[in-house]
């Protein structure tokens, strides 16, 4: 068996307050200027005034294209350089367009036009479409670590043959929905932060973009550096506090050594998550102090210079340990008067020369959701880098067998839904309260709405089904949209009073993973825990993630995707999905657990292919690197607003005879029905009839194509 | 016990099971036993969610740990400490 590919990193981009590009911030670095001021982004009145922000200078809202996307924009071209497009984008957002949407909801626009740049993954296909991407464009949303969790999926594409370069960060900016939230928190410090102080009240909420160019073969002179290994867990303790004791921190620490395959005592130099927060910070340092017994190495926070920049952070300082470990410099704990003494770490106070080859960076964000990456200085038998000849293409990621399948549609749960289809009924529609309301006690979902609702009963019914009794390994979820009602509630009661007052709860709970967070909890799954919030392929994007981690040992995973529909917001966000007959929610959650040859359907993703230009020839390209006979027939998920006719009738001629057609008029329009019909589909393998098409269509092969139309094409097969 | 205590007692506790989702009637918190920690199983996001409502609508601030455990030791302590401290400006 030869090898993982290595992962090398060839290109560096950045902003942050106070540095433009990774120059800059090497400047910065060594004067420790700290550009803390008021948020002139957005309007700020009262006790809110007084707070200071992390802002990026310039970059004023346009009419069109938000904040994020823009400083996005900036710091993937430094990062590519002049290098040509890479095969595909990974990132880390968490705020997407939503500081345009603000304004646009309290100035009362009702054209959906004015919200089309809202969605987390416009910001990366934003991205694509300027630098001419081509494959798959990946939006991962885990609060405070999306950009390491989005660096940990990049590399494991590369090291998996999917793809040869990717470029891989985080982006957000600075909004009110963050800014209030964490006021409301009581967790933004008055005098700016001061990661591990003894007087620390805080963070200081930042913005910015970092991207990492890597690469699997490149040329030996472009190479900066390595990812070595990545780490994740989930506290599976609080949906905001860190475990008092740092155990998923540890955990995380622990299995990212164990990717880089080193020992704590070959770590230089530690970035810490460090964010001036009276609970990370103790719950860092003891998790620091349990992981390196003994002798710990150095290590700072440098939230204190650049602000905390949410799910830019871990990109931000990707960017800071690789310069650390070029430039051979330890960064400072900027800000930092008279350590704390309950830590007991002595952080570097002033930046200071050092040779440093290895560095961990930790991130870890709400819903215990912890990430952490092994960069370090290329080892020297990079000399032996596969060339292009010796490095195999694309291999294709192996089948999971489907342990049990759960989803939610206007019929109710999956029996009730198939019963209706089969007898020719539609189950389009939204998801009657009664149907999943039961499934987790009161007491653990009194505080929740709609969408972390679903996602909690979609996951109890799957791991109950699937008679296992211990949590799932790995856990990842899709949502286009992501908690609605909880964004709606808190901008609506925060407008209402001024930009005083809103709830702290619909903060926490606004958030895309939150729902993920809370499934955690339910389940006790301490394992890695994705968030992908990519549009319509929200779900494939998290059978992505775990079938890349099934592939390095995981031995069970749980992947679900739902959308919940919300009054306002969903007819502005996705009007062509929540308006009409076909107006639907609901979503689907499948336990897949390695193919170890017992009966029962396999799931498999094909692939992802984007065009800037035609929905059309992406799906034909994919259709290229898949093609084979063998299929029953042919899902389709067209989504609302896309014009498809042309395209089924041309894959209709290519793949004549088998059936090919498309479901949504019969599922719903909803960002995760291609999940639902994942589920169905897998039942429908069993069964031996497909029940979503025009009629009952017969399975002799029990195989079944799904595919995903759109800016995007996907293709998952489904088969027993 | 004065008249206006109970009254505000009865706001206090009618807006505590609504705001914080609790699965009991408003009538059936005893104002005497402790808000956090104990049977009604209310954490830190429930405290920072009663912090905001009491300040938005009452004008008072809860923005230190000691006021909060003064404060929220029970409706009866929370009215106490609402009473003491309300601005004119929130009859």
């Amino acid at each position: 068996m030869t090898p993982p590919r290595r992962v090398f990193v060839t290109g560096l981009g950045v902003i942050c307050a106070g540095a433009g590009n990774v120059a800059k911030l090497r400047d910065l670095l060594r004067t420790q200027k700290r550009w803390f001021g008021r948020p002139t982004v957005f309007p700020t009145a009262g006790e809110s005034a007084t707070l200071p922000v992390a802002q990026v200078s310039g970059f004023e809202v346009a009419d069109t294209l938000p904040r994020t996307h823009r400083l996005a924009l900036q710091a993937a071209r430094e990062a590519l350089g002049a290098g040509s497009a890479p095969d595909a984008i990974v990132l880390g957002t968490t705020t997407g367009g939503i500081l345009t949407t603000e304004f646009a909801l309290q100035a009362g626009i009702t054209a959906p036009d004015a919200y089309r740049f809202h969605g987390l993954d416009t910001v990366a296909e934003h991205l694509a479409q300027s630098l001419g991407v081509r494959g798959p464009v990946i939006t991962l949303s885990t609060a405070c670590s999306s950009a390491a969790v989005a660096m940990s999926v990049a590399a494991a594409l590369i090291r998996s043959g999917q793809a040869r370069r990717v470029l891989a960060g985080g982006a957000d900016s600075l909004c009110r929905l963050t800014f209030h939230g964490f006021r409301q928190l009581q967790l933004i410090d008055p005098r700016g932060s001061t990661p591990l102080d003894a007087e620390r009240a805080g963070m200081t909420v930042g913005e910015g973009a970092g991207f990492l160019l890597l690469e699997s073969a490149p040329n030996p002179d472009a190479i900066v550096a390595e990812i070595f290994g990545a780490g994740m867990s989930c506290d599976a303790y609080h949906a905001t506090s860190p475990h008092p004791e740092g155990v998923g921190a540890v955990l995380a620490i622990r299995r990212a050594l164990q990717d880089a395959g080193l020992d704590s005592s070959a770590i230089d130099y530690v970035n810490l998550h460090g964010t001036g927060t009276e609970d990370n910070d103790a719950a860092e340092s003891r998790a620091i102090k349990q992981v390196f017994a003994g002798t710990l190495p150095a290590l700072s926070s440098t939230k204190g210079l650049t602000g905390h920049a949410l799910a830019a952070a871990g990109a931000i300082e990707a960017v800071i340990s690789i310069i650390a470990i070029t430039d051979g410099l330890l960064p400072a704990n900027t800000g930092l008067q008279t350590v704390d003494e309950r830590l007991k770490l002595q952080p570097v106070r002033e930046p200071t020369r050092a040779r440093v080859r290895t560095v961990l960076s930790n991130s870890f964000g709400f819903g215990g959701n912890n990430a952490c990456l092994v960069l370090g200085e290329a080892r020297p038998e990079t000399t032996t880098i596969e060339n292009e000849t010796t490095q195999a293409t694309a291999t294709s990621l192996s089948p999971l067998r489907v342990a049990a399948a759960a989803c939610f549609t206007a019929r109710g749960a999956l029996p009730q839904t198939w019963e209706a289809l089969i007898s020719g009924e539609s189950a389009a529609g939204f998801v009657p309260d009664a149907a999943f309301s039961k499934a987790v006690p009161n007491a653990f979902v009194r505080r929740l709405k709609r969408l972390p609702r679903l996602m909690l009963a979609l996951a109890q019914t799957a791991l109950q089904a699937s008679g296992r009794t211990s949590p799932p390994a790995l856990l990842a979820t899709g949502t286009a949209w992501g908690p609605l009602a909880e964004t709606q509630d808190f901008l609506r009661k925060l407008f209402e009073t001024g930009d005083q007052f809103s709830s702290p709860m619909d903060f926490i709970g606004s958030v895309h993973n939150a729902p993920a967070g809370q499934v955690a909890l339910l389940l006790g799954a301490q394992g890695p825990n994705w968030t992908c919030s990519s549009g319509d392929r929200s779900f494939e994007q998290a059978l992505l993630c775990v079938s890349l981690a099934m592939a390095a040992g995981a031995d069970s995973a749980l992947v679900m995707a739902a959308e919940a529909h919300e009054a306002r917001l969903s007819p502005l966000f996705d009007p062509a999905a929540a308006t009409g007959p076909l107006a639907s929610d609901g979503g689907a959650a499948l336990m897949l657990v390695p193919d170890d040859g017992t009966p029962g359907a396999r799931v498999r993703w094909l692939g992802e292919s984007g065009d800037a230009d035609s929905a059309s020839s992406a799906a034909m390209a994919l259709l290229g690197q898949i093609a084979g006979p063998g299929y029953d027939a042919v899902a389709v998920s067209v989504p609302a607003g896309i014009s498809a006719a042309s395209e089924i009738v041309r894959l209709t001629q290519m793949l004549r005879p088998c059936p090919v057609f498309t479901y949504r008029d019969r599922l719903g329009q909803h960002a995760s029905v291609s999940a639902t019909a994942t589920a169905l589909a897998a039942h429908a393998v069993i069964e031996g009839t497909l029940p979503f098409g025009p009629t009952s269509i017969p399975l002799p092969r029990k195989r079944v194509l799904l595919l995903l139309l759109g800016t995007h094409a996907t293709a998952v097969e489904v088969f027993a | 016990m004065s008249e206006q205590t109970d009254t505000l007692v009865t706001e206090l506790s009618r807006k505590l099971v609504e705001i914080l989702g609790l699965d009991m009637t408003a009538d059936a918190v005893d104002p005497a036993a402790p808000l956090i920690g104990a049977g009604l199983g209310i954490d830190s996001i429930d405290t920072l969610e009663l912090v905001v409502m009491i300040e938005k609508d009452y004008g008072v601030k809860i923005d230190t740990r000691a006021a909060g455990v003064e404060a929220l030791a029970s409706l009866n302590a929370l009215a106490a400490y609402i009473r003491q401290r309300r601005p004119a400006s929130f009859p």
